[in-house]
C-alpha cells in the first residue's frame, strides 16, 4: 500500500509539472498579455513599464524558472488582471462549484442507480424504454439550451425558482456554504439539476448495460433459486458486480464537472471558478490559467485515487499495487 | 416557438410586476437598488487597471479633481476652482472639509501623493501630462505641464483621488480589496463573481446619496440578464441584448433606455507604399482609392441588417460634444454611398481591376463585430476591392495590430476619447509615427502629414480651450479630405429598466447609482 502510494505520489508530480510546461508553452500563443491590460494608445514607454510590473519583461524561459521555484517555494503566482495571489482567486471562488457539483452529482446517482437498475432487469418493459429514451434527451441536449429553457420556465414563467445568483451563505467551518440557508437551496436547485443531466444520463446507461449482462450470469439464478428476495438479488448480488464501470465514470464525471463546469456557471451566474477559468483565457492571464490547470489535474488524480480504493472496497480480488 | 416563447414572457412579466410592487413598498423608506451588470469589476484601486465594471466602482467610490457630467461637461469635483498662473502652470483649489470614508481630512497632499504614486504604476499615462505636482497650502495645489495644455482639466477627471496615509499603510495588493475614496459610496461588502454591495456615504460633500443601498450583479448571460431583470431580481441592466429589446420594449412594466456610445467604430486604412497583405504597391496610398473604399460602404445598412437599428452612423472623427468637432460637416453626406462613382475613382487611380487585401476585426470587442466585417467584405467586392477576413479574439487582436503594424493593411477597431477632446485621439492615431515622444504610437493607417502634424503641435501649445477647439477643427476638416480612416457607426448603449427607477445613461457609460433615484 505505501509502495503504491509512493508511486502515485510521484506520478503525480510528473503529471503537475508536465502541465505547467503545456500550458506555458500554449500560452506563448495566445498573444500578449500586457495589450490587455495597458490603455489602447499607451506609448512604448508606458507598456514596457506595465511589463515591468507584471514580470513579462523576462524571455519566457526566465519566467518559467523564476514561476517553478516561487512554486516551490509555495508562491503560485499574481494574476495579471486582478493583480492578486492567483491561488486566493482560485479558492475563493472553489467552495460555490464543490457545492453545486456535489448537489449534482447525488442528484444524479439517486436518480440514475435505481433507473438504471430497473432497466437493466426489465430490458422490455414499456417503463425502461421510456427511461432508456429520457436518457437519451439527457446525453444530447446540451447544458446552455436546458439551462435557459429551464430559467424560462421555472423562474421567468412560473416564478418558482431565481432564475441566477447564489443567494444567501452561510459560514460552514469557514467556508461560504449556500446549502447552509433554505435561500441558497432555492438558488442552487436550477443550475445543479442542468449540470446533473448530462452525467445522470450516462451513468444510467451504463448501470442498465451493467446489470443487463450481470443478469445473465448463473449466481444470480443461484441466489434467487436460494430464496433470496428479487429486490435483494439486485442490489446485493446484481448491482455489487455491475457498479466497477458505473463507478470509473462516475470519478471522471465529478473531476470533469468540478473542473469545467463553466457553462452553467455563466449561464446561473453562479460564482464558482469554472467562469475564471474562460475569463482568464480571454485575457491571456497566464498565472491563473496555470495554477487552475495545475489544480484540475491534481484533481483528477486525486479522485482516480479515491476510485481505486472504492474498488477494492467493492470487489475484494482487486488489490493496490 | 415563436408564440410560445412569447406567451412565456408575457406570463413571466405578470409575475414580476408582482414582486416589483411588494418590492417597492419597503424601498419607501430606505431606498435600494439592485444592478445587473455584464461582469464582476476587477479592481477596486484606481491605479490597478482599467475596464468599464472598475471604472463604474471608481466612480462611486472616489472622486477626481474634476467631475465629469453625464453630458461630458467638466465641472468642479474635489477642486472648487482653478486658474492659469502661467501658460504651462495651473493653481487648484482644494474643497474644505472633504473627508475620505475613514474620516481622514483630504488635503493638497493627497493629491500630490496621487500623482507620484500613478506615475509608478501600471496607468502613468493618468499623468502623462503634468510635469510636477506640489502643494501651495493644504488647500491649494500647483500643477505644471511639460508643454502648454488646454485640456488638463478635462485629463484630471480621470485621475482618482487616493488617502495618502491610508494607500501607503495599505498596500496595492489590498487596495483593490479594500478601497477608501471621498466618493458618495463606501464599499460594504464584495463577494467575487457574486455581488458587489456599497452603501452611502451620508457626510459625501455633494449631498448624501439619495439611494442607500446599491449592489451589483455580474450577469455575463444576456438572456440570464434579461430574466433576472423581468422576474423582478435586478432593477436595471447593464447593455440589455438587441434581439430582447422589443420583448422588454412590449412589457408593462420595464422600460428600455438608449443612448448612442462614446465608441466610434473606425477602419484604418494602410498608407504605405508597400502594405503587408497587399501584392505590389499599396492602392490605398492615392486618396482617390480611399475616397472610393468609402463611397463603397454603405453604413446605413450596416445599421439596418447587422445592428438592428441599434447604432448612429458617425459623422466625424468625434462626436459633435467634443473640442474639435465641425459643425454641419458629415463625412456620410461627403460620401454617400455610390458604387459607379468609387468605380470610377479607383478606375482614375489606375485600378480598374481592384486588389486583394486582409482585414484585421475582433470577434469579441465590439458590438456583432465580426458581422459587420463580414458586410464590409461584400460591399467591398461591389467595386472589385477582395477582402480576406482575419478575425480573431481580442486577446490576439491588439498585439496582432499593434504599431508598426507589420501584418496590417486594414484594421477595424473602436476608438473612444471619454475626456472630450479630439486632440488626444488625433496625436495618438493620426500624427507621424516616431517623430515625437507620446504622438503617433496608435497610428495604424501610418499615415503621415505635415500640415496634420503642425496642427496639432499648435493644439497642444496652446494654453487656451477655444483657440484649441479652432485648431483641432481645421485638422477635422483637412482629415475628412484625406480619409487616412473612415469612420462607420457608434454603437448605442441599451439598458433596461423597471418602471419608477430613475436613470439618465452617461456618455461615457459608468453608471452612477448617486445620479439615480427611485420614485
Amino acid at each position: 500500500m505505501l509502495g503504491y502510494l509512493l508511486k502515485r505520489l510521484i506520478q503525480m508530480l510528473l503529471v503537475l509539472w508536465i502541465v505547467s510546461l503545456v500550458v506555458f508553452l500554449m500560452m506563448s500563443f495566445t498573444g500578449d498579455p500586457v495589450f490587455m491590460i495597458v490603455p489602447i494608445d499607451a506609448t512604448d514607454a508606458e507598456i514596457a513599464q506595465a511589463r515591468r510590473i507584471l514580470g513579462l519583461d523576462e524571455s519566457l524561459p526566465v519566467q518559467y524558472w523564476i514561476f517553478i521555484s516561487s512554486l516551490l517555494q509555495g508562491d503560485f503566482g499574481q494574476s495579471y488582471v486582478f493583480r492578486q495571489p492567483a491561488m486566493t482567486l482560485i479558492l475563493e471562488r472553489m467552495p460555490a462549484t464543490i457545492e453545486m457539483v456535489v448537489v449534482a452529482m447525488v442528484l444524479a446517482v439517486v436518480v440514475a442507480i435505481p433507473l438504471g437498475v430497473y432497466a437493466g432487469a426489465n430490458p422490455n418493459g414499456r417503463l425502461s424504454r421510456m427511461i432508456m429514451a429520457g436518457s437519451l434527451l439527457g446525453i444530447s441536449l446540451p447544458g446552455f439550451w436546458v439551462g435557459m429553457v429551464l430559467i424560462y420556465l421555472f423562474a421567468v414563467h412560473w416564478g418558482i425558482f431565481p432564475s441566477s445568483g447564489r443567494g444567501d451563505t452561510a459560514e460552514v467551518f469557514g467556508l461560504r456554504l449556500s446549502l447552509a440557508t433554505w435561500d441558497g437551496w432555492h438558488h442552487i436547485a436550477l443550475p445543479a439539476i442542468t449540470l446533473s443531466l448530462g452525467t445522470m444520463a450516462i451513468l444510467l446507461r451504463m448501470t442498465r448495460a451493467g446489470m443487463m449482462e450481470v443478469a445473465r450470469q448463473d449466481y444470480m439464478k443461484f441466489a434467487r433459486a436460494k430464496g433470496a428476495t428479487r429486490h435483494d438479488v439486485l442490489y446485493k448480488h446484481g448491482l455489487k458486480n455491475a457498479l466497477i464501470p458505473v463507478v470509473t465514470i462516475f470519478g471522471l464525471q465529478l473531476g470533469d464537472l468540478i473542473a469545467f463546469a463553466t457553462i452553467t456557471e455563466t449561464i446561473f451566474s453562479w460564482p464558482g471558478m469554472g467562469k475564471l477559468l474562460i475569463d482568464s483565457i480571454y485575457r491571456a492571464d497566464r498565472p491563473v490559467i496555470v495554477v487552475y490547470l495545475m489544480l484540475v489535474a491534481l484533481i483528477f488524480v486525486v479522485i482516480n485515487f479515491l476510485v481505486d480504493i472504492v474498488y477494492t472496497l467493492i470487489d475484494p480480488r482487486i488489490t493496490l499495487k | 416557438m415563436k408564440t410560445l416563447s412569447h406567451t412565456v414572457w408575457r406570463m413571466g412579466a405578470l409575475g414580476a410586476t408582482l414582486v416589483v410592487a411588494t418590492a417597492g413598498a419597503t424601498l419607501a423608506q430606505d431606498k435600494a437598488l439592485t444592478i445587473g451588470l455584464t461582469a464582476d469589476p476587477s479592481h477596486l484601486y484606481p491605479l490597478a487597471g482599467e475596464e468599464l465594471s472598475s471604472n463604474i466602482m471608481y466612480y462611486h467610490l472616489y472622486d477626481p479633481l474634476v467631475a465629469r457630467t453625464a453630458e461630458l461637461e467638466f465641472v468642479p469635483g474635489l477642486a472648487e476652482s482653478w486658474e492659469t498662473v502661467n501658460d504651462t502652470t495651473w493653481r487648484f483649489k482644494l474643497r474644505e472639509g472633504v473627508t475620505f470614508h475613514n474620516g481622514n481630512a483630504f488635503t493638497a497632499a493627497d493629491v500630490v501623493f496621487t500623482v507620484e504614486k500613478a506615475r509608478a504604476s501600471i496607468r502613468p499615462d493618468l499623468v502623462a501630462n503634468i510635469a510636477s505636482a506640489t502643494a501651495i497650502d493644504d488647500l491649494t495645489v500647483e500643477i505644471t505641464t511639460p508643454t502648454p495644455y488646454a485640456v488638463l482639466p478635462n485629463d484630471l477627471a480621470e485621475l482618482l483621488i487616493l488617502d495618502e496615509e491610508y494607500t501607503t499603510a495599505t498596500g496595492d495588493e489590498q487596495m483593490d480589496l479594500k478601497p477608501m475614496g471621498t466618493g458618495p459610496y463606501k464599499l460594504e461588502e464584495w463577494i467575487k463573481e457574486e455581488r458587489l454591495v456599497l452603501s452611502a456615504f451620508d457626510a459625501y460633500w455633494g449631498g448624501a446619496p439619495k439611494i442607500k443601498t446599491v449592489t451589483f450583479r455580474p450577469i455575463t448571460n444576456p438572456a440570464t440578464r434579461t430574466a433576472a431583470l423581468l422576474t423582478g431580481e435586478v432593477d436595471v441592466v447593464q447593455d440589455l441584448a438587441v434581439r430582447d429589446v422589443d420583448r422588454v420594449r412590449n412589457e408593462s412594466g420595464f422600460e428600455v433606455i438608449t443612448r448612442p456610445s462614446l465608441l466610434n467604430v473606425v477602419l484604418a486604412m494602410d498608407t504605405r507604399p508597400e502594405s503587408p497583405t497587399i501584392e505590389g504597391p499599396n492602392p490605398m496610398v492615392d486618396q482617390r482609392v480611399r475616397e472610393a473604399i468609402a463611397r463603397a460602404i454603405d453604413v446605413d445598412a450596416i445599421n439596418k441588417i447587422v445592428m438592428n437599428g441599434l447604432a448612429t452612423p458617425s459623422t466625424q472623427f468625434v462626436p459633435a460634444s467634443h473640442l474639435g468637432y465641425v459643425d454641419g460637416m458629415d463625412f456620410r453626406q461627403m460620401y454617400p454611398v455610390d458604387i459607379e462613382k468609387a468605380k470610377a475613382l479607383m478606375a482614375e487611380a489606375g485600378f480598374p481591376d481592384g486588389f486583394t487585401m486582409t482585414l484585421d476585426a475582433t470577434n469579441n470587442r465590439y458590438v456583432n463585430d465580426a458581422q459587420i466585417a463580414q458586410a464590409l467584405a461584400s460591399m467591398l467586392a461591389k467595386i472589385n476591392v477582395t477582402l480576406n477576413l482575419n478575425i480573431m479574439p481580442k486577446s490576439n487582436f491588439w498585439g496582432y495590430i499593434r504599431v508598426p503594424s507589420d501584418n496590417s493593411s486594414f484594421i477595424m477597431s473602436g476608438w473612444d476619447v471619454p475626456a472630450g477632446d479630439a486632440g488626444s485621439m488625433y496625436a495618438a492615431l493620426f500624427y507621424s509615427r516616431d517623430k515625437k515622444e507620446g504622438y503617433g504610437q496608435v497610428n495604424r493607417s501610418s499615415y503621415s502629414n505635415p500640415e496634420v502634424d503642425a496642427l496639432i503641435d499648435k493644439a497642444d501649445a496652446t494654453p487656451d480651450v477655444a483657440e484649441r477647439d479652432a485648431i483641432l477643427q481645421e485638422a477635422t476638416k483637412l482629415l475628412m479630405a484625406d480619409i487616412p480612416m473612415i469612420p462607420v457607426h457608434y454603437e448605442q448603449d441599451i439598458y433596461g429598466v423597471r418602471d419608477g427607477v430613475k436613470l439618465t445613461p452617461r456618455t461615457d457609460k459608468f453608471l452612477s447609482a448617486f445620479e439615480m433615484d427611485i420614485e
